[in-house]
């Protein structure tokens, strides 16, 4: 790999030259970066887990996990000469998602791609699999590096999205009772987005004041569960509604919706939670379900510094443009969503663990009868 | 409420107001007839001129502070409903989110004001610990807190208006009235970096004081602000069991003998003993029934507070109502602390310790101890430097009569 790195700087210094001076690259130069690119995404694939085999040294297509890369035959000069400033944002939105990213995503030693690495690997160990749900958010990681890695090397001109949706070739989303409905238009009025923090500021109080209470109804559902088997439907009830609410209340903060939210989680946020009605539990998970959850919040943490990333990016992005970026609105849904998960996990809403891969292109369905309007976009 | 039903509230109101003010308005000072004093004969006529110009620049950058204020809110009352569209909220989030939006467009009209404030500051050497951006990050962090303030208030109020409608004000002035009261009394606990008075001198003088002021002992408190400021100040907080004096330890760092600290201890136990506190919460209260009551009326046509629309409304109504009482709120404000000036010197008998300690913070405070009178009727709380220098010699004239009928 250092062999590798060691001749892409130069070779990179070299089409960077051509690039300014005659607008389109040199193929071989190209070739050369799209190995590079390749070999770095099986590699990194390797070490997260994301796939089994031992890569080969040369960047060969065919690998389970394995790039497609639309080359670009020209380039815009002056987009060339300052690519590697333009590329700023998304060399930092890939430190959150690979940890040292920029430099090495090969060896993720942090952030998303590291934490979910490190939760698969003892998966692996203990089940032989690697889990669905986390192979395929370290596929989304290594996505993200390799569009990086292009856009930065000039093989491609596309600058770098970090939508989780994208590709759908992760295949289908599991069915789960807590579903992140996405109605949001990407508008963003700046006035309300230059405020944006200190408008939250009585949300957070009355989310504090909602989570005190919500504590000891968690610990009464607990003691309810665990006697019946079933939770105590006035008091899901409830928690459904605080889970929507904080949800509300994070895709407000981060700009991944654009309308100051209500106060009671009441359904018809453009970003809103669906629970499912309510199922038997299992008392054995529900005996040890804070244990159980932990590597869900470790990856919960991780997930929700990609929702601060994306807050801030979106922030000077919709101050700029009156608009919320795609790409960050759903990353920052993709947070929330299993945030939402994981909330509803912890605190018995269901006993399905939560889903840690990004969802895919494909429709949502909604297994249950659901009084409100069915999601028309489920693109995150 | 109808038109005949307005004017028999305004008429209670007014006879209440003027009863009240009637009560409140009493004080020790004697009738006096302050001596004239030459300003010039006081003071350096070199620092004289700085002072004056540098706090001439200020009251006129006030003065189009406050203009700004009343035209940016105005424009906000009409166009402001507008941004209702950009809540999910019920009708008192969505009120919150409008009086949020109102603060953080008038945080924005006053930052020009507010960084020309600090050059000229800065230029004139009061202010050379205060960076540009470290103003703005305080001034942008401060919002938040007001941000809280604004929606506590909203929810009260609007929370009121959706059972009593138009007449919410009913309900709505005496809960601010009695948060009025719990603030002031909770206020010495809020005092960040605040340690006890050690120097064994002045907690004595203070003991003293207070008995001779017929009051039980108040605890004394240092305030450590020297790290922000180099300005002297101090003040009088609590009620009742909560009853603290706060000195800043900007007060106590040599520039000021011994006796003007104790002049200054006087005055603030004076506050205690005279009950300025309550007597502010009285005359608050005088302000709050008839201010609210007029905010109502200037609701009524979006709807009354039960609306989230009417916010902006409201929010122009109370800043102009707030602008428009300021001069009588001065008025009180100076009021009292001429009554707390004479008990100090009563309870000193020190008017030459008065005398310097005025200079002194006039010197220090770089404070017009003259201000045209516009000025001190807008924004002086406390009487000008020269009139309290005057007071300090028509108690010294008053008690050489005593001494020598």
């Amino acid at each position: 790999m250092n062999v590798w790195a060691f001749g892409v700087v130069f070779s990179a210094i070299a089409q960077w030259f051509v690039i300014v001076v005659r607008g389109r690259p040199a193929a071989p130069l190209t070739d050369f970066h799209v190995a590079f690119v390749r070999y770095t995404t099986n590699v990194g694939a390797y070490f997260a887990l994301t796939a089994n085999p031992f890569p080969g040294f040369l960047g060969e297509q065919g690998y389970p996990l394995d790039v497609e890369i639309d080359v670009a035959e020209q380039h815009g000069r002056l987009s060339a000469a300052f690519r590697l400033i333009l590329a700023v944002p998304a060399l930092l939105a890939l430190t959150i998602l690979d940890g040292q990213g920029a430099v090495a995503t090969y060896v993720p030693v942090g952030g998303v791609v590291f934490f979910a690495a490190f939760l698969g690997w003892f998966a692996c160990l203990a089940l032989g699999r690697m889990p669905l749900g986390l192979r395929n958010l370290t596929a989304y990681g290594l996505r993200y590096a390799a569009e990086v890695y292009a856009y930065v090397l000039l093989v491609t001109a596309t600058y770098p999205t970090t939508d989780p949706t994208l590709p759908a070739s992760a295949g289908p989303t599991p069915e789960h009772p807590i579903i992140l409905e996405v109605t949001d238009d990407r508008r963003r009025s700046r006035l309300t987005t230059f405020f944006r923090l200190f408008l939250t500021v009585p949300h957070m109080v009355w989310l504090l004041l909602w989570g005190i209470a919500v504590v000891f109804v968690v610990v009464g559902q607990w003691l309810f569960a665990l006697a019946t088997g079933r939770p105590a439907a006035p008091l899901r009830r409830l928690l459904a509604a605080y889970i929507r609410y904080q949800t509300h209340v994070g895709a407000f903060l981060f700009m991944v919706a654009n309308p100051f939210p209500g106060f009671t989680g009441r359904p018809g946020y453009p970003i809103d939670v669906h629970v499912a009605p309510a199922e038997r539990q299992s008392r054995w998970v529900t005996l040890f379900r804070l244990f159980l959850g932990v590597p869900a919040f470790i990856l919960n943490g991780a997930l929700n510094a990609l929702l601060v990333a994306a807050g801030i990016g979106g922030w000077f992005a919709a101050l700029a443009i009156g608009r919320m970026p795609e790409g960050l609105r759903n990353a920052g849904a993709h947070a929330l969503r299993y945030n939402a998960q994981v909330n509803a996990y912890a605190t018995l809403v269901t006993d399905r663990y939560p889903f840690s891969g990004p969802p895919t292109l494909e429709p949502i369905e909604t297994p249950w009868a659901d009084p409100l309007p069915a999601p028309v976009d489920a693109t995150a | 409420m109808r038109r005949p039903e307005h004017l028999v509230v305004a008429l209670v109101l007014i006879v209440g107001a003027a009863l009240g003010a009637w009560a409140l308005w009493p004080t020790k000072v004697p009738d006096l007839r302050l001596p004239a004093l030459d300003e010039r004969a006081v003071f350096d006529p070199e620092q004289l001129r700085e002072a004056q110009q540098f706090e001439r620049f200020l009251h006129w950058n006030s003065l189009a502070s406050m203009v700004a204020v009343l035209i940016v809110l105005g424009l906000y009352a009409w166009r402001g409903h507008r941004l209702a569209r950009e809540s999910a909220a019920g009708r008192i989030g969505t009120g919150m989110l409008l009086g949020m939006l109102g603060l953080g467009i008038l945080w924005i009209t006053q930052i020009p004001f507010g960084l020309v404030e600090l050059w000229w500051a800065r230029r004139h050497g009061a202010a050379d610990d205060v960076g540009y951006l470290e103003w703005l990050l305080s001034y942008w962090l401060s919002l938040s807190g007001e941000f809280a303030f604004i929606c506590l208030a909203l929810v009260i109020v609007m929370g009121f208006a959706q059972v009593l409608r138009g007449r919410w004000w009913v309900a709505g002035a005496p809960t601010f009235v009695a948060l009025y009261v719990l603030f002031s009394y909770t206020l010495p606990w809020l005092i960040p970096d605040d340690r006890p008075m050690r120097d064994p001198a002045l907690v004595a003088a203070a003991r003293e004081y207070a008995r001779e002021q017929g009051t039980e002992p108040i605890p004394v408190r240092i305030e450590e602000v020297s790290a922000y400021t180099d300005s002297p100040n101090a003040f009088a907080a609590g009620m009742d069991s909560s009853r603290k004096i706060f000195i800043w330890d900007t007060l106590l760092d040599g520039r000021f003998a011994d006796d003007e600290v104790r002049m200054v201890l006087a005055h603030e136990i004076a506050h205690h003993s005279r009950e300025h506190i309550w007597k502010g919460v009285g005359w608050y209260a005088l302000f709050a029934v008839p201010g609210t009551f007029l905010i109502a009326l200037a609701t009524r046509r979006r709807g009354s507070l039960r609306e989230a629309q009417a916010v902006p409304v409201a929010l122009f109504a109370f800043v102009a109502l707030s602008m428009a009482a300021q001069p009588i709120v001065n008025v009180v404000g100076r009021r009292m602390e001429s009554e707390a000036d004479w008990v100090a010197l009563e309870t000193t008998e020190d008017p030459d310790a008065a005398r310097d300690l005025f200079v002194h913070f006039t010197e220090f405070a770089l404070a017009d101890p003259s201000p045209p009178s516009w000025a001190s009727a807008l924004f002086d709380t406390h009487p000008t430097m020269l009139d309290r220098i005057r007071m300090a010699e028509a108690w010294r004239a008053r008690s050489e009569g005593r001494s020598h009928p």
